[in-house]
């Protein structure tokens, strides 16, 4: 039993912790919390079944041709929903144009793909349900990848660091030469892969269904306020301790009274560390 | 005998009491076509069920006309696409009593919808047949004008509760739902009644139906001693991830409950064939073959006529015939009163007991508007689906 609930509580937890990721990279680069982050994730399992079992590919390339697709997505919503509101941030108006954009992805799949979930291709056969299977440490996998590949893009490419300066100071960043709107569709373009990444890694588990979107956005959005928007450690951190607190509650409250648990230690959390248990308090000058 | 005042005065009045019983019930004119109005969810997410019901509207209709119509009368249908949406459903309705002046509505079948139509056509009395599963839905003092051609929930829960005490003779029971309003109030209503028959309900819930691994759940159902569980969800999702669940912990445990377990789609979702089996959904003796593999005679010859015209491989047996039934009742009133009036449509369902329809023999009455006799709902093996119908769950005679 405890196998059980490590194995699908850590696996969740992953996927919360890459939409939570996907969350920050598109923050970092815009300053915009975007709310595409769980569409993303949501497009990457539609992708992957689209491209392995409707049309054929081989896994590797249908993995590719995924990561393509939701990176083109992450643009669109750069170029559609961000871009137009950056001038007037702090109106807030990226959620009403973030949000929308996320409504108009999700009922475009739920009419173009289906309304119904869809069997995701099992990727490497290996596991028969039990904790041990792929389904369960795919997720796990992915997440410990990106949350390094992303450690070394930012802290040991000129890429990574010219990310980083448009995310400190982008007027500063431009003074220097950054060209910050290429930078930032390229930062959309990674956070879209990243998306992918998680809804391909997770399809097993949360199949190819078009109303995944809306679902991790919510969960997406919890180890981002947990660990401090913009940390991506702390993001990681949080989003394993939710899917794991998650099932814990699943097991001994049951389904829907295990939401309510979560969202309880979720706001006596905040209430504790309003910047998060691993976000820093920032000092406002006065 | 005296003709006093009084004398005349009754005399009078019981003659035009009989006078206006005639009246009330005008011969329909000679040319003039028996109108039925059809909703349903055509198109859309909702449609499967609708679609089934179409073809069995279009062929009952043509069915009749080809022979001369109703006593020369021909049937005509007019069709609206709800889309499973009750506004547009309410629109319909509303489209087809004052503009379109049909004579009988038919559907629509999705209960949400018809919560919002029934009165509606209650104050008109338009006369109505649904095939919708809602308790409420029928009541003869509010609603006297609408009849249930389908069981209620009730009696799918009489079914599933039968089939696990009587048959499984298991008392130790897990009854779990979806966490939609549907899931939630069937669950409630599946815990009533089993508490009614003194079995023991070892887990109560509802799931979240996006909820990804339903391990922990199962887990706390085993642990609680359960021997069969009880499911009351339409989401495909969740039902197939129950399954699937239950191989991954090695446990073998009968699945019974909503007819949702049986659909094409689970099927696509178990990670093998196997995890479906064991799992046993509300059916419909009309339209399960037997242990021999065959339908019931009425049954197998309603299917032999369809063949080459009606496709039954990608949709349900009892959807076609139900539809096929409620075209054929409403024919039946206007030969049988030779009126459309509101009230010879009713009085005329009213009357009848056992009627043979082909997916059931309904009973009607004055108190009593659920016309489908309870002792026709079965379970079915859920995997088992074949042209539209499925084989009986083992257990059955």
């Amino acid at each position: 039993m405890l196998a059980s609930i490590l194995a699908s509580g850590l696996a969740i937890g992953a996927v919360y912790a890459l939409i939570g990721i996907t969350y920050n990279t598109m923050f970092t680069a815009s300053r915009v919390m975007s709310f595409t982050a769980g569409q993303l994730g949501m497009l990457g399992g539609v992708f992957g079944a689209l491209f392995i079992l409707r049309l054929g590919l081989p896994s590797v390339l249908g993995f590719v041709a995924t990561l393509a697709g939701c990176a083109a997505v992450g643009v669109v919503t750069e170029v559609i929903a961000v871009r137009p509101v950056l001038a007037r941030l702090d109106q807030h108006l990226y959620v009403l144009s973030t949000l929308a954009l996320a409504l108009m992805i999700q009922q475009i799949t739920a009419i173009e793909w289906s309304t119904e979930p869809q069997p995701f291709p099992r990727i490497f056969g290996i596991g028969n349900g039990g904790p041990l299977d792929e389904k369960f440490w795919l997720p796990l996998v992915a997440c410990g990848m990106v949350a390094i590949g992303l450690e070394f893009l930012y802290r040991r490419t000129l890429i990574g660091r010219a990310f980083l300066a448009i995310s400190e100071d982008n007027f500063a960043a431009r003074a220097l030469g950054l060209p910050e709107r290429n930078l930032r569709m390229a930062s959309f373009a990674l956070a879209g892969m990243i998306g992918g990444i998680a809804g391909f890694s997770s399809g097993e588990l949360l199949l190819a269904f078009f109303a995944n979107g809306a679902m991790l956005n919510f969960y997406g959005f919890i180890p981002v306020a947990l660990g401090g928007l913009g940390n991506n450690r702390g993001t990681v951190i949080g989003g394993l301790a939710l899917g794991l607190f998650q099932q814990a509650a699943n097991f001994t409250f049951g389904g829907v009274f295990a939401s309510v648990a979560v969202f309880a230690v979720f706001i006596v959390v905040l209430l504790a560390a309003p910047q998060g248990l691993f976000g820093v308090t920032v000092a406002r000058r006065v | 005998m005296s003709l006093t005042r009084r004398r005349f005065s009754a005399a009078t009045a019981s003659s035009l009491g009989l006078a206006a019983s005639g009246l009330a019930r005008p011969a329909i004119a000679q040319t003039e076509p028996v109108r039925i109005g059809w909703m349903g969810a055509l198109t859309g997410p909702l449609s499967a069920p609708s679609i089934g019901f179409d073809r069995g509207t279009k062929w009952a209709v043509e069915r009749i006309n080809a022979a001369g119509g109703i006593k020369g009368h021909k049937v005509e249908i007019v069709a609206r696409d709800t889309q499973g949406d009750p506004t547009k459903a309410v629109n319909a309705t509303q489209e087809l009593i004052a503009r379109q002046k049909v004579h009988a509505i038919w559907g629509p079948p999705n209960s949400g919808e018809s919560l919002a139509t029934t009165p509606i056509m209650a104050r008109s009395r338009t006369p109505n047949l649904h095939p919708c599963v809602v308790n409420s839905l029928i009541d003869p003092e509010k609603y006297p004008n609408a009849f249930r051609l389908a069981p209620s929930n009730t009696q799918w829960d009489d079914a599933v509760r039968a089939y696990c005490l009587d048959i499984l003779k298991v008392k130790e029971v897990a009854i779990f739902g979806d966490s939609t309003g549907y899931g939630t109030s069937a669950v409630k209503d599946s815990v009533a009644g089993f508490t009614r028959d003194n079995a023991k309900i070892v887990y109560s819930g509802v799931i979240d139906p996006n909820q990804s691994d339903v391990t922990p759940d199962l887990l706390r159902m085993r642990d609680a001693g359960a021997k069969v569980l009880v499911c009351w969800s339409v989401t495909t999702g969740l039902n197939s991830r129950v399954m699937n669940a239950r191989a991954a912990v090695g446990w073998d445990v009968p699945i019974v409950g909503h007819p949702a377990l049986g659909t094409g789609e689970v099927g696509k979702l178990v990670d093998k064939p196997s995890n479906w089996a064991n799992v046993y959904m509300v059916g419909y003796r009309s339209c399960s073959f037997g242990a021999d593999g065959k339908l019931p005679p009425r049954s197998q010859d309603f299917v032999d006529t369809l063949k080459g015209k009606v496709e039954l491989a990608d949709t349900v047996l009892w959807w076609v015939a139900i539809a096929v039934d409620a075209i054929d009742l409403i024919g039946k009133a206007v030969a049988e009163t030779g009126s459309t009036e509101p009230d010879a449509f009713i009085g005329h369902w009213n009357s009848l007991n056992r009627y043979p329809g082909l997916f059931g023999d309904y009973t009607f009455s004055p108190r009593q508007h659920n016309g489908y006799p309870t002792d026709e709902v079965v379970m079915s093996a859920a995997n088992s689906q074949r042209d539209g119908a499925y084989a009986l769950a083992p257990g059955y005679t």
